[in-house]
């Protein structure tokens, strides 16, 4: 499903998921939709304030819109068009509050079995057995109250409490955050059995982008309200919408330029001239780099533009003597899809299993890359040393540029 | 000791438990959980006989309720009750006086729940009174403890009200607090000196009965 940004919407639109559309300016303005077929895990990520947790309750019908719609597989949960409002009681979603919200009166086994009422008294409890057996909590933690249960125990007692309910959805609000790293590992491993077992669609709201890789078929992008972007993690790195979109997912090579169209004899690409920040009130834009890019004809020649660069796609080389600083990149008239720039390292941070480097181009003034290094040749890497970098052109993204306060309709 | 008045305030207390706690549990917890314009007024008027000087309030009722008022008037023709100087009379000022000791507690126990607790249950398919009932109850329980204990000790030692509203017949509206009165002024130290004891060591052990209770529910949270 993670071929085609596309082709992953439109299957997640026919399957029998979630589908979910939301407008109000009231109490808080929130705009945009969201879905997830069964059996995918959904990623709500943005920064903290940015509305996930409102977004949540309107599925989970904790709170009501001033207008929205929420479709779950195939029965309609919310539609103020016309007037169904289901309770929260009514819809059968397992929810996992951030603070896990257990019975604190309550052992893990009673806090299980609260969500099993309407079972004969003898069998709720053997099925909330069955439950916290299958998030292996072990079975001498079953009469404990929640206060003398760890972070990590507590959320495995949340967790089956969410399934309990035997969930046609299931929404897990940043369950990780208050757990340390250790018992994170061994929650990931419970989400990701839960994901391949549970025939449901899964949303989680975090705000770790590391988080909604590593566990996200598919990801949304909230930023003040607004679902900005949404698609398969790769394809939000790869093609974010805007800069706020790259900057929320925290791509770190960004670039200023200038679309400057077709380029000629070479079908679909374009001409991107790279305009560097430090070249304010230069008069020849034509002394900088230009680039031979994937053209998708969307952006209008002459408009400024932001680019991003993914790491992958910058390769490290040795020093070439005979490269020149002042002529980058391909001719006037041909194209390559790489350009080899020379650069020298202004930082190199090594930390565990990685390096952080910084590299200044010295032919863009004010510009560097900033990448994150694994592998052999990061321990040769120190502050001082003069390498090339080579720009895989294909990797390159151009957005419109950022105008302040005029972002594009949510997606 | 005048076991009459002792009987007869045990009697009124319990009384005014039974009518008191539902009154108090569903304003307590509307004032809790509601918002609405106007709730500090309604707060207000829940407090205002924790402020009010007794004889002040005995003697609204008194006015109000009373054979010359049109609603004392009305309830002795119709109904045949009379609601002063009988121990009706006593039970309705008693609730009234006791308003605050029983609301406050239970409100600030059932603010204390935390509303994501709620959230969880709703989710978990309980309904209201399922929520009440598994919920909320079990963790106001500790509040509600407490304002019980304090509305019975209450109704036990009030003096103004009582005195105002129901006189001092012996055995219908005697309590204990007027009893100790009376046997003071009657120079019988050896009979005030007993009940006076009697009601100080009822009063105490409520008391830290009722802190015990509200220790316990800070601990749990």
């Amino acid at each position: 499903m993670k071929a085609d940004d596309v082709a992953a919407r439109g299957a997640a639109a026919d399957a029998p998921g979630l589908q979910v559309e939301v407008e109000q300016r009231l109490p808080m303005p929130l705009a945009g939709g969201f879905g997830c077929a069964a059996g995918e895990l959904l990623a709500l990520v943005g920064p903290s304030g940015a509305g996930k947790t409102s977004m949540m309750r309107v599925v989970a019908g904790l709170t009501r819109p001033q207008s929205g719609r929420v479709v779950v597989g195939g029965r309609v949960w919310l539609d103020t068009a016309t007037g169904v409002c289901l309770p929260p009681q009514a819809r059968h979603v397992g929810l996992v509050f951030q603070h896990y919200a257990l019975m604190p009166h309550l052992s893990a086994l009673d806090n299980v079995a609260l969500a099993l009422l309407e079972l004969p008294r003898a069998e709720r409890r053997s099925r909330a057995r069955h439950w916290l057996e299958h998030v292996q909590l072990a079975p001498e933690l079953h009469a404990r109250r929640p206060a003398v249960l760890s972070g990590g125990q507590q959320q495995r007692v949340a967790v089956a409490r969410a399934l309990a309910r035997e969930p046609a959805l299931l929404l897990l609000d940043e369950p990780f955050s208050a757990v340390d790293q250790m018992s994170r590992q061994g929650l990931y491993r419970l989400l990701a059995d839960l994901r391949r077992e549970l025939a449901v669609p899964i949303v989680l709201v975090t705000h770790d982008l590391a988080e909604a890789r590593l566990l996200a078929d598919r990801m949304a992008v909230i930023d003040a309200g607004r679902v900005l972007q949404q698609g398969s993690p790769e394809a939000i790195h790869r093609a974010p919408r805007n800069a706020r979109v790259a900057d929320l997912v925290g791509l770190q090579n960004r670039f200023r330029g200038r679309w400057e169209g077709p380029a000629a004899g070479a079908p679909g690409r374009g001409w991107l001239r790279w305009l560097p920040d430090g070249a304010a009130g230069h008069p020849d834009p034509a002394a900088w780099p230009r680039l031979a890019v994937l053209d998708k004809g969307r952006i209008v020649p002459g408009s400024p533009v932001t680019w991003v660069l993914p790491g992958d796609a910058v390769r490290l080389l040795d020093a070439a003597a005979s490269a020149s600083p002042a002529a980058p990149g391909p001719g006037a008239t041909g194209h390559a899809d790489t350009v080899r720039l020379p650069a020298r390292v202004a930082e190199a941070r090594h930390l565990g299993e990685i390096t952080l480097a910084t590299l200044d181009l010295p032919g863009l003034p004010g510009t560097s890359l900033r990448l994150t290094l694994a592998g052999p040749r990061r321990r040769r890497i120190a502050a001082g040393d003069r390498l090339d970098v080579e720009l895989d052109l294909d990797g390159v993204h151009v957005m419109p540029a950022r105008e302040p306060g005029n972002l594009p309709p949510a997606a | 000791m005048d076991w009459t008045a002792l009987v007869l305030s045990l009697k009124l207390a319990a009384a005014t438990l039974v009518v008191l706690l539902p009154i108090g549990l569903a304003l307590a917890r509307w004032l809790a959980w509601g918002r609405f314009a106007g709730k500090a007024w309604i707060e207000a008027a829940v407090v205002l006989p924790l402020v009010l000087p007794p004889t002040v309030l005995g003697y609204y009722l008194l006015v109000g309720v009373g054979g010359g008022s049109p609603i004392g008037r009305w309830l002795h023709e119709t109904l045949g009750v009379q609601l002063t100087f009988s121990f009706s009379g006593l039970l309705l000022a008693s609730i009234v006086f006791n308003l605050p000791f029983m609301v406050q507690p239970v409100q600030r126990a059932f603010e204390a729940i935390p509303r994501e607790l709620t959230e969880a249950a709703a989710v978990s398919g309980l309904g209201f009174w399922q929520t009440l009932a598994r919920v909320e109850l079990p963790l106001a329980w500790p509040g509600i403890l407490s304002a019980m204990v304090l509305t019975f000790v209450h109704t036990m030692g009030e003096f103004g009200v009582v005195l105002m509203v129901g006189g001092s017949i012996p055995g219908q509206t005697q309590t204990i607090a007027i009893a100790i009165y009376d046997r003071v002024q009657a120079f019988d130290f050896a009979s005030a000196d007993r009940m006076a004891l009697l009601l100080l060591v009822l009063s105490l052990t409520a008391v830290a009965a009722s802190f015990l209770a509200s220790a316990r529910l800070v601990r749990r949270r």
